[in-house]
């Protein structure tokens, strides 16, 4: 009968002890280095917004930029903030979001931290609409019922245009936020915004050579791109996780290759290769596999490579039909 | 690592606040639902919720909490009904109305390929508990507390043999009813941040470590409580700082205990 009590208080004491030794060699191997006080912690929320807030502060020391933990797939769509990040928060000076509601849980976070500043960098970025691809019409969002918050497609950046808008609207919000170092962001910004009008130069000669054309997307964010190279988007599929497509679907979207002559479609490696195979065997259209460059190397010039590398993928497409 | 830090936040104090609200109803109740055989019944309840948000959903209801709460109350007292009317093997009727009722969800709730607006749900997160959800957990506790003292010997006493429950007056339906709505309500109330997947185990662990090795009720009462109680907190702390999700933690901490109580059990024997 004692026994029992002994090996009880027994059992639970070393599971106790197991994990508290646990617990500490991990939080010990995983390091935090906890950012020192007169820095300024700047957080962002995902990879695209991470890589343009990096350009602009290069070079600069005393900042300590951080990314949320992003989800390992896809976009930010259903991603919940871990404890983790909701610390991370509590120390940060500026928070800087992509905005147009593909941050789910900044109601959240704004209600919690009223003190962090927010950077939303689609503020002036014209989105477009989610279903069909294009310039997104608040009035008729709202007459559907639903918010243009939830609805609208948020993946500026994936046009070169709508991104070094983003790239301005980061910097100037930055050098408000911290005076001291403002002509410094200003200057950065002016230098990545050099290379990437390069960039926007490489996407209008494609764009003449594609003309305008009828294309299929099988991801809402190559909306953005379609609409810099002047596409018009017949049919959008939004695929990504979770997302099972109907037979019905299927049949729309050959149906619209028919109709429109589509010649390419415009697809996502991870979500949009089955469907992808299923329609190039079933259709004469080609399926051009491109990155939303949703995440990657944490590398500064990540995103030029990366929308130059779609841009090349799709020229050598045009060159090889002619 | 500061031992403390966690509790500077407003989000782990309301997390720890539910779980020690939380944890001692599970071990409570827990013990009644071993003990009658129903396991399966509250894994049916725990999959439900997915019917009754997406019920919210279609009716527009903001609060998807409380048609998730009414769903499973509704629910739980239809399976009670039909499991009473013994026309075929209870685990067999729990089952098709599960899969029924998780099937319709589903559907409604991936229409439009929109089911990963959910998918936290299954998972469950620690951070989702608001101080009005808490408000609800503590008048729960304390109709439980007052239920138990009033019923519980009843309630035993269906448990032990119903016919002879019946013969000496016990209002068997009300009382089996009024356990089913109580289990409904706490596992509707915690799943959002424990996760429909893992829910029952939390339930279910804690009481069937502790009759591994309790010799009667008291006994059996006092280790479930304790197990659930410890397993809560310190899965809580261990998940804030490895950073993984806090429900899973806590169910890996339970299986412990429970695989260390069972081997201790059977060597006793």
């Amino acid at each position: 009968m004692k026994n029992k009590y002994v090996f009880t208080a027994l059992m639970l004491a070393c599971i106790f002890a197991f994990c508290m030794g646990a617990t500490t060699l991990y939080v010990h191997i995983t390091g935090e280095d906890e950012h020192a006080n007169e820095n300024l912690l700047v957080v962002t929320s995902f990879y695209p917004t991470y890589v343009a807030t990096d350009n602009v502060l290069s070079g600069i020391d005393g900042i300590t930029l951080k990314n949320l933990s992003e989800p390992q797939t896809g976009c930010l769509h259903d991603f919940q903030l871990t404890p983790e990040d909701m610390r991370l928060l509590s120390e940060a000076d500026v928070f800087v979001i992509n905005g147009g509601g593909i941050e789910s849980f900044m109601e959240d976070v704004a209600s919690a931290y009223p003190n962090l500043i927010i950077i939303d960098a689609c503020e002036d970025v014209l989105l477009l609409d989610s279903e069909n691809g294009h310039v997104h019409d608040e009035e008729e969002a709202e007459h559907e019922g639903h918010s243009h918050d939830e609805d609208g497609n948020a993946h500026a950046w994936m046009s070169v245009a709508d991104y070094r808008i983003q790239v301005s609207t980061i910097a100037q919000e930055l050098a408000q936020a911290d005076p001291a170092h403002a002509e410094t962001y200003l200057a950065n910004q002016k230098q990545y915004d050099d290379k990437l009008a390069e960039l926007q130069q490489e996407e209008n000669e494609l764009a003449q050579m594609l003309g305008h054309t009828h294309v299929i997307l099988f991801h809402e964010a190559y909306a953005y791109l379609a609409k810099d190279l002047g596409l018009d988007s017949c049919y959008v599929l939004n695929l990504d996780e979770e997302r099972s497509v109907s037979a019905g679907e299927v049949a729309e979207v050959l149906a619209e290759i028919e109709e429109h002559g589509v010649t390419f479609i415009l697809a996502e490696g991870l979500y949009g290769s089955d469907l992808g195979k299923l329609v190039e065997s079933e259709s004469d259209a080609a399926v051009l596999y491109l990155d939303t460059l949703n995440r990657g190397t944490y590398d500064a010039d990540s995103y030029l490579n990366g929308m130059r590398e779609n841009l090349s993928r799709i020229r050598e497409w045009a060159q090889e039909g002619e | 690592m500061d031992i403390t830090s966690w509790l500077d936040y407003g989000f782990m104090r309301s997390a720890l606040v539910a779980i020690l609200i939380i944890t001692p109803l599970f071990g409570l109740l827990g013990t009644m639902i071993v003990n009658k055989k129903m396991a399966y019944f509250s894994d049916a309840l725990g999959h439900s919720a997915l019917t009754g948000i997406a019920v919210g959903v279609v009716c527009g209801i903001p609060d998807t909490t409380i048609s998730m709460v009414i769903f499973a109350v509704f629910f739980a007292l239809l399976l009670n009904k039909i499991g009473s009317m013994n026309m075929a093997s209870t685990d067999t009727i729990i089952s098709v109305f599960s899969s029924c009722s998780v099937a319709i969800g589903l559907a409604i709730l991936s229409k439009g390929g929109n089911f990963s607006k959910y998918s936290s749900i299954l998972v469950g997160d620690v951070l989702s508990i608001t101080t009005k959800e808490i408000g609800y957990l503590l008048v729960i506790f304390l109709v439980t507390i007052v239920f138990w003292g009033v019923a519980f010997n009843r309630l035993n006493a269906i448990c032990i043999h119903r016919a002879l429950a019946k013969s000496k007056q016990i209002p068997v339906h009300l009382i089996e009813n009024i356990f089913a709505v109580l289990v409904a309500l706490i596992v509707t109330l915690s799943i959002k941040w424990v996760g429909i997947l893992i829910i029952n185990a939390l339930l279910i662990l804690p009481a069937a470590s502790a009759r591994n090795i309790s010799v009667n009720m008291r006994e059996y009462h006092l280790f479930s409580l304790i197990f659930a109680v410890f397993s809560g907190v310190l899965g809580l702390f261990v998940s804030y700082y490895t950073n993984v999700a806090t429900g899973p933690m806590i169910v890996i901490l339970a299986s412990v205990i429970y695989f260390v109580t069972f081997i201790y059990g059977r060597t006793k024997k």
